[in-house]
């Protein structure tokens, strides 16, 4: 049995740390309240934005644009969205094990596409993996996170699309449902799918929104529209990826802290009987010493 | 009428007003008034001017999409910022977004001689091998 001083030590230490791991649970979850706010406020704009483009194109079947059209996918990139920093639990390593597989399924090798990292964890996962990156520079997320952030790396990844260098762009975030589950999930955002024509719309919906004026034309309109709306998506998506990972790190810090109160529990039970144990041999000890004089 | 001005950070405002005059770098410039028939236009760089009782409020916008309809304006922006005059609420958007992504850079730095400091501190105290 180790020494009392030393399991004394060893409570101070896992004392200490339950210390901090509780500090960055509850950071997070405050952190986590603002991001799902800030979340709630920005979902109605992207739909917003959905629905003004889906009548726009509803209203004129020869409006085109090229986000629109599918292409031969030659070269697919990968947008990876994680965090800058790790202790959030499976949350970095449940994206990269997904892509993974998905890469395993779909490419014989690493030279059918592209990855894109958003994030200090992706951008190390992808110079570990050698894959092509799209992005030189390492892009963080911060916990205050900004569209401006995020504003040039986006308009790269249009510019590649529009330029024909990409033929898709397929984004791998955490998708944040509650505080307990966070799913990976992938979505294609450019080009532009799911969209206006598969829905079917009532007929009093669609003679309301024939009415609408475009101001110059629908075309210039559909042209700006689209790649601020693509824009916005990732946008939201990067807001999603922020909430999970601060859900995944309260999660794991929660964890944490109590894993390291069971600890502190046995080492205390071992501290006492180590005690005990030392009292018994000077007890002994004692008496022994008394008999020896008798 | 009704105004209301969205940016990917929230409302920014909501409020009634006279009319409005929608202005942009590329469609130019036009003005909607109570009951106009319901309108959708962009804006690339420009600002949407509001007047209620005679007096004058400027919301430069980047990147943003004006819809009208039922009396309702809503301006959607990616980045927004209220000011008194077009020129100083440009200027302070602009030196924000510049403040920002120069910060960005520089905690970009930061992160990385941090991290780098922590890696070779974690081979220096042998943590790894126990």
């Amino acid at each position: 049995m180790a020494s009392m001083r030393e399991i004394k030590s060893r409570i101070t230490a896992t004392k200490k740390t339950a210390q901090i791991t509780k500090a960055m649970y509850m950071v997070s979850a405050s952190k986590l309240k603002k991001a799902e706010g800030i979340i709630k406020s920005y979902r109605p704009l992207v739909y917003k934005l959905r629905e003004m483009i889906d009548n726009l194109l509803a209203s004129d079947d020869a409006l085109s644009h090229p986000m629109l059209l599918e292409r031969e996918k030659q070269v697919v990139c990968y947008v990876l969205v994680t965090s800058d920093r790790g202790l959030a639990g499976p949350y970095n390593s449940s994206v990269f094990k997904a892509f993974t597989a998905f890469v395993e399924e779909n490419h014989q090798s690493n030279d059918e596409f592209l990855v894109a990292t958003i994030g200090f964890k992706a951008y190390s996962f992808a110079k570990r993996m050698k894959f092509n990156m799209l992005n030189e520079e390492i892009i963080n997320v911060r916990d205050d996170i900004q569209f401006v952030d995020f504003k040039s790396v986006i308009d790269l990844f249009t510019k590649e699309f529009l330029n024909g260098n990409v033929d898709s762009i397929v984004v791998f975030y955490n998708h944040f449902i509650n505080i307990m589950t966070q799913n990976v999930e992938h979505v294609q955002i450019l080009p532009i799918t799911n969209g206006h024509k598969q829905e079917e719309k009532t007929k009093d919906e669609k003679d309301l929104k024939l009415i609408y004026n475009f101001e110059p034309n629908p075309q210039v309109i559909i042209d700006h529209l689209l790649p601020m709306y693509v824009e916005n998506t990732l946008y939201g998506m990067i807001l999603e990826a922020k909430a999970s990972e601060h859900a995944s790190r309260m999660t794991a810090m929660k964890s944490a802290t109590d894993n390291a109160e069971d600890v502190i529990h046995t080492l205390q039970l071992h501290y006492n009987r180590a005690r005990q144990a030392a009292i018994t041999i000077e007890l002994t000890d004692i008496i022994g010493g008394a008999n020896a004089v008798n | 009428m009704k105004i209301s001005v969205v940016t990917p950070r929230g409302e920014l405002y909501s409020e009634e007003v006279d009319y409005v005059v929608v202005t942009s770098k590329m469609n130019g410039e036009f003005a909607i008034m109570k009951n106009h028939i319901p309108i959708i236009s962009t804006i690339d760089t420009g600002y949407v001017k509001i007047i209620r009782d005679e007096k004058e409020l400027f919301t430069v916008v980047i990147n943003g999409v004006v819809e009208f309809q039922n009396n309702v304006c809503n301006v959607i922006a990616q980045e927004a910022h209220v000011g008194m005059n077009k020129v100083s609420a440009m200027d302070h958007l602009n030196t924000v977004r510049e403040e920002r992504i120069q910060e960005n850079k520089r905690r970009n730095v930061d992160f990385l001689l941090a991290e780098k400091e922590l890696k070779k501190s974690v081979k220096d105290s042998k943590a790894g091998n126990l």
